[in-house]
């Protein structure tokens, strides 16, 4: 049923009750400080509303504060600044006279107010809204003034009634006053319980795809703070008929918000209202505003149950929970396995236990010995990572590749684990897949030393490949970190530890054979590639002369390998001498790259690969050609990234993708982390990630779109419709 | 080369990590649906493919309805997108046991006063439109392209009140949305927060 959204003044009828308690108020008043406050007190179907001063006068050169009092019909609401999912917060449109200004309502915590599974935030019963005024020192005493002030709500049940009305309050100027004998108290009552900005607690808030955390950190003393509630200020940030779930962490609280299904854009703050059952060190609602770390995405529809569905253009969520990211380091440390650069390695080494039968316990030990080697490697190399993130280095996962040192030596390392597969030479006790040449004294620590090498050459591979979950793990508290480091290291030792420890398993594998040799020599040959890949890597990070250093003093390895092989087979002195004279000229080919000698060459470098088409990444250049209106699309990426080469050739330079961005007049810009780079640390952090590859459209008008690591041109032309 | 095998592994990983659930937002597809309409006709989305539509969502007894039927800004942007083969459905989702529910022959009835020529009038009357939707507010406006894609959703305009009077001068968003996909260009504000009543579920 339809109301007239606003009754003519004449029809409106004080409720004379009230109206009897205003007056006999009023001489009660007046016998004590004459003159007195006047106001008119306007009944609407719904809703008594009336304007209410804290004091009984005016005193010029002092703030008042006088409120907007509605007195809502049982049942009924009206709405607090964030009405929730539907509704209207209540307005004040003030004519003040003399000078006198007014400040924005203040608004008193809200409750969430269920209307069938949508959830609005407001009031019931007697609300009122404080507002200060300035009253200037001119303001002439004696002479009362009228405070007008024209006040709109939108007033629920099940049905919605918008009314306003236009009130005004007549209040004496004195040079002193008292408070008022009715209002006096609930005014400072409501001004008492107004949520302030929180005190002794602690607050962060992580986005983490459709949830937000926030962490509460309470002060020494508090007592536990009961139920909360979070309500935000703005819209379209955090889904009102969602639940929030509250978990505690020791004394921590965390409060998980689900992130609006109608994502607005510019969601980097969390800031609204905490209301709490028994007060937060205190009072019951407090007010908080934190910025907001990690990423979020638009959340799942409220109304109905989600149906999960695999949807290539989704945002990929980079932020975890610790349990899937330890399941996914887990897995990935498996996969790990079938990485071109460890499987060579690895399936020598399980070829080794087709030809030996040993006693169980030998083969256990070696088992053990493995898993060692590997998780203890991972939880140096993590650890390594907290310590010079700790000391302010700008680094991510994928660090160790950022410098030309390391890649050198990996490649050397890769070079000759090939040679040795090719056969030109075989070595001794460090070489875990020697195959030959094994006793059971040092098998255990062959063992542990093969582990060692496995996670040493995996790390080319478990930058790309791993970027989430490590990305999480770095960015969490050092025992999360190892956490995960070690869930990974596990998943990499897995397989061939059960191969080891269960002798059955082993039997399902070929006979041994002479095809056994012929098997070793093919491996070699995905290491030579990697030698390959590794030597472009440094000619991106350096130049083309450190190429040429670099694969001359391969060269001269593997010559050293063949003259050492030679003398050992019998032949004269000099091979030997020959061999010692290749180690050397290596040596002095690749130390400048080993020993960073070649970092000036950094500065020459600083070319930032700019390919044709795309611009350099730098922060203000994003924001200028997105302030411009542009599309921008991102591409974070780094040389020795497998995954983002992939990309690069198959998607991002196909014609048809180049294609439709032009279309699209998307502005192409390439974040090259191939070496270290500050700025592009903290973008990325800034997406909550800590590794490359990751894409990025940023969209006029709308939250930045994160493409999935591994691209396919149908996720640009999905993403590009988006716009 | 390697890089297949590279690929093929981290793409296992991506399937993992991917999966978070999107909805009835801008960028997606607009959820199908078979409604009823005023006269007992079932009404299926997906018959209007290759044309833009315009979902409503309205109820009567609701003052921000109100306001726009009663400033005739609703019928305008009816008949003016009507014209341009814009198919526009009023969809009514105040659940069959709520006070304010209407029937076919009521809807029909008040949409005829009105002078509203949407399409259809649909009688949502369990809700499970409106729920596919996450409509929240009547009125709260969705616009599909012809590909069956949410290209807008949210508030009618930016006025965001119950006053008749501030239809005039207010931007209204879903012109805004029609005119650009018509025009062949990407819709520059495809996502407000929507303003009204609750829908009645």
């Amino acid at each position: 049923m339809p109301h007239p959204p606003r009754p003519p003044p004449s029809a409106l009828k004080p409720r004379f009750a009230s109206f009897v308690r205003l007056a006999l108020a009023g001489l009660v008043a007046l016998l004590v400080v004459a003159p007195v406050a006047h106001a008119e007190p306007v009944r609407t179907p719904n809703v008594e509303a009336e304007l209410v001063s804290e004091r009984s006068a005016l005193v010029p050169g002092q703030s008042a504060t006088v409120a907007l009092r509605l007195k809502i019909r049982d049942h009924w609401h009206t709405y607090w600044q964030n009405p929730g999912d539907s509704g209207l917060p209540t307005t004040l449109d003030w004519k003040l006279p003399g000078g006198i200004a007014a400040g924005p309502i203040q608004w008193p915590a809200p409750k969430a107010l269920p209307a069938g599974p949508l959830v609005n935030f407001g009031y019931e019963g007697e609300v009122f809204h404080l507002v200060d005024l300035t009253v200037p020192a001119t303001l002439p005493v004696g002479h009362p003034v009228t405070l007008a002030a024209r006040a709109d709500w939108l007033v629920c049940e099940d049905t919605c009634i918008p009314e306003g009305v236009d009130l005004t309050l007549t209040l004496p100027v004195a040079t002193g006053t008292d408070a008022h004998p009715k209002w006096g108290v609930p005014i400072r009552a409501t001004r008492e319980a107004l949520p302030r900005p929180i005190r002794g607690w602690t607050v962060t808030a992580t986005g983490e795809g459709p949830k937000v955390r926030l962490v509460l950190a309470p002060p020494a003393d508090a007592a536990d703070p009961g139920a909360i509630r979070f309500f935000p200020f703005g819209e379209g940030q955090i889904e009102p008929s969602t639940a929030q779930t509250l978990a505690r962490d020791g004394s921590r609280l965390i409060l998980t918000l689900p992130v609006a299904n109608q994502l607005a854009p510019g969601l980097t703050r969390v800031a609204g209202v905490l209301t709490a059952q028994n007060g937060l060190s205190g009072p019951r609602a407090a007010t908080i505003d934190v910025p907001l770390a990690g990423t979020v995405v638009a959340g799942p529809k409220p109304l109905e149950a989600p149906t999960p569905k695999l949807d290539v253009a989704a945002p990929a969520t980079s932020t975890l929970s610790l349990a899937a990211a330890l399941a996914f380091a887990f897995g990935g440390g498996l996969l790990l396995n079938l990485m071109p650069c460890v499987f060579p390695v690895l399936s020598i080494k399980a070829m080794g236990f087709v030809r030996h039968h040993d006693a169980r316990s030998t083969m256990h030990h070696e088992a053990i010995a493995y898993s060692v080697g590997v998780v203890l490697s991972f939880v140096l190399l993590a650890l390594a990572l907290v310590a010079l993130r700790a000391a302010g280095e700008e680094l991510g996962w994928g660090f160790q590749l950022q410098s030309p040192a390391v890649v050198t030596a990996l490649a050397l390392l890769f070079f000759v684990l090939a040679l040795n597969l090719s056969g030109l030479f075989e070595f001794g006790m460090f070489a875990p897949q020697a195959v030959a040449g094994w006793t059971a004294k040092n098998r255990t620590l062959d063992a542990f030393l093969g582990g060692v090498l496995a996670v040493v050459v995996a790390s080319p591979c478990t930058a790309p490949f791993m970027g989430a979950a490590l990305g999480y793990a770095i960015t969490q508290p050092v025992g999360v970190t190892v956490a995960v480091f070690v869930a990974l290291g596990l998943g990499m030792a897995l397989p061939f530890a059960a191969l080891a420890w269960f002798p059955g398993w082993r039997r399902r594998l070929p006979k041994p054979g002479p095809w056994m040799e012929r098997v070793k020599q093919v491996l070699a040959f995905p290491l030579y590639a990697t030698v390959a890949w590794l030597a472009w890597v440094v000619g991106a990070q350096v130049d083309n002369d450190a190429v040429l250093r670099l694969a001359l003093g391969l060269v001269m390895v593997a010559f050293a390998a063949w003259a050492w092989r030679a003398f050992r087979g019998g032949a004269a002195r000099g091979f030997a001498l020959a061999a010692a004279a290749g180690l050397v000229g290596a040596g002095v080919l690749m130390m400048p790259l080993l020993t960073g000698a070649v970092a000036t060459a950094e500065a020459r470098a600083a070319k930032s690969a700019v390919d044709e088409g795309w611009q350099a990444f730098s922060p203000v250049r994003v924001e200028s050609l997105a302030a411009a209106g542009r599309p921008v699309f991102v591409d974070f990426t780094a040389a020795w990234c497998v995954t983002c080469q992939v990309n690069k050739r198959l998607v991002l330079n196909d014609p048809e993708v180049i294609a439709a961005f032009g279309r699209n007049n998307v502005a192409l810009v390439r974040a090259d982390w191939t070496r270290r780079d500050p700025e592009i640390t903290q973008a990325l952090a800034a997406l909550g990630r800590n590794g490359v590859p990751v894409y990025v459209l940023h969209r006029p008008g709308k939250t930045p779109l994160v493409l999935p690591e591994v691209l396919q041109a149908g996720m640009i032309h999905d993403a590009l419709s988006t716009l | 080369m390697h890089l297949p095998t590279v690929r093929l592994a981290i793409a296992c990983v991506a399937a993992l990590l991917a999966g978070a659930a999107l909805a009835a937002t801008p960028g997606q597809p607009a959820p199908d649906f078979t409604v009823n309409d005023a006269s007992g006709k079932p009404v299926k989305l997906s018959e209007f493919r290759g044309k833009h539509v315009v979902l409503e969502w309205t109820n009567p007894e609701c003052p921000f309805v109100q306001k726009h039927y009663n400033a005739k800004n609703m019928q305008a942007l009816q008949k003016e997108f009507g014209a341009k083969d814009v198919v526009w459905l009023s969809v009514n989702s105040t659940n069959r046991d709520h006070s304010e529910h209407k029937d076919g022959a009521q809807m029909a009835a008040w949409m005829q006063k009105q002078g509203g020529t949407p399409k259809a009038v649909l009688i949502d009357d369990a809700s499970t439109t409106g729920r596919a939707y996450a409509a929240r507010t009547t009125p709260h406006m969705f616009v599909i392209d012809p590909a069956g894609k949410v290209i807008y959703a949210g508030a009618i305009d930016d006025k965001r009140s119950a006053n008749p009077a501030d239809v005039k001068g207010a931007n209204n968003f879903v012109r805004g949305a029609l005119n650009e996909s018509l025009a062949g260009k990407p819709v520059t504000i495809a996502s407000t927060t929507p303003y009204g009543c609750s829908v009645k579920y």
